[in-house]
């Protein structure tokens, strides 16, 4: 055979020829030197490209990638959640069946008797706590009207526009309170 | 590259796990940075891409299709960031399905008879030193090919994955590539 072209020599040294075609060009490399040289040159600079020196990675370069990155939001599955719920509830109910030994009947009646337990306490509850803030209104009432009194004077003697520039550095006073307490703890975005 | 264990590691990390993710940037870290540094040559920069490389890599999981190697998702990622880097800095660069022109043409004639030694005329660490420099003389898309298969050791279909190509014409630019880095061995020496 004739000299053969460089991507012949590139393919034979990749190992990626036909077993016809490998031992075509090693027979003619027995009896070509100046292709024996070509492939010789051509592999010995394969050898040292495929053991280039890694380059450093610093020891800190892991921590680096992971302290920017937020954690992945993982898919709300709500569908699944009502599922288990509900799955819950009906193995709990079956078991409590089994274990009371009662019928279905038994236990929704049992269950109404609680409800008006827990409804009647809850009744008393607010009328107790219904007369405790009216109490609470009789013993402030004094007390508040003392002190409209008292705002109604101090402003008969300040001038309207200085009560203007008092409420609105009031408000602006609350609003920065506010909005400074909401970073402090982080009340939501 | 282990892919069955990278496909975990992804299903891992789209569940939250964010240690799976610590173990993909530990196994890529130093492939990447090998492949990346010899791109765009400055090791800060480099370390800087690497890190960004990750960081898309894990705000796109989502986008994975695991048909494919993740591996070569991954090394997609580094290789449109560097090429947006080139198109930023105005770097010149070109499609490698387009052809080389008269001077990649040349690069597919045959052997000549007068075709001097390159690579025994060095010792092997000097070797590496010139293809070191014979790597920032050669065109950024072909350079992309030598350093992904001999210091990546990355397969032509991987290639072909990764760019999106034909195999034959990654197979050809790769041999172009690699007879270039000759070419430039031979001028300087």
């Amino acid at each position: 055979m004739n000299c053969f072209k460089v991507n012949d020599i590139y393919d034979y040294l990749e190992g990626i020829l036909s077993p016809e075609r490998r031992e075509e060009i090693e027979g003619h490399l027995a009896l070509c030197p100046g292709c024996r040289q070509a492939v010789e040159d051509r592999k010995l600079i394969a050898g040292a490209a495929s053991s280039l020196a890694p380059l450093a990675v610093p020891d800190a370069f892991t921590d680096r990638v992971m302290a920017r990155i937020a954690p992945v939001k993982v898919k709300n599955q709500a569908w699944l959640i009502v599922l288990a719920s509900a799955s819950s509830l009906l193995a709990l109910t079956a078991m409590f069946m089994i274990a009371s030994r009662s019928s279905a009947l038994g236990i929704l009646l049992s269950a109404g008797r609680s409800f008006w337990e827990y409804f009647k306490s809850a009744a008393v509850l607010t009328a107790k706590v219904s007369t405790l803030l009216t109490l609470a209104g009789k013993t402030l009432r004094p007390l508040l009207e003392a002190a409209y009194k008292g705002l109604s004077v101090l402003t008969s003697f300040i001038h309207p526009g200085l009560q203007v520039l008092i409420l609105v550095l009031a408000i602006g006073l609350v609003v920065s309170l506010f909005f400074g307490m909401r970073k402090k703890f982080s009340l939501g975005d | 590259m282990n892919e069955e264990q990278d496909q975990v590691l992804v299903r891992r990390t789209l569940r939250g796990d964010r240690k799976a993710f610590e173990m993909i940037v530990r196994k890529y870290q130093q492939p990447l940075l090998n492949y990346v540094g010899r791109m765009v040559g400055e090791r800060e920069v480099a370390l800087d891409f690497t890190q960004d490389v990750f960081i898309r890599a894990y705000t796109s999981l989502r986008s994975f299709d695991p048909r494919f190697k993740f591996s070569t998702w991954l090394f997609r990622i580094a290789s449109n960031l560097i090429i947006d880097h080139w198109r930023k800095k105005k770097l010149p660069t070109f499609s490698l399905s387009e052809p080389l022109g008269q001077d990649g043409d040349r690069l597919t004639l045959d052997v000549p008879d007068d075709e001097p030694a390159v690579g025994r005329k060095f010792e092997l660490a000097e070797l590496r030193q010139r293809i070191e420099a014979a790597l920032e003389r050669l065109p950024g898309p072909l350079r992309e090919l030598f350093v992904w298969r001999h210091v990546n050791e990355l397969s032509y279909e991987e290639m072909a994955e990764i760019k999106g190509l034909p195999l034959g014409t990654i197979k050809n630019r790769v041999f172009q590539a690699k007879e270039m880095v000759r070419r430039i061995l031979q001028e300087m020496s």
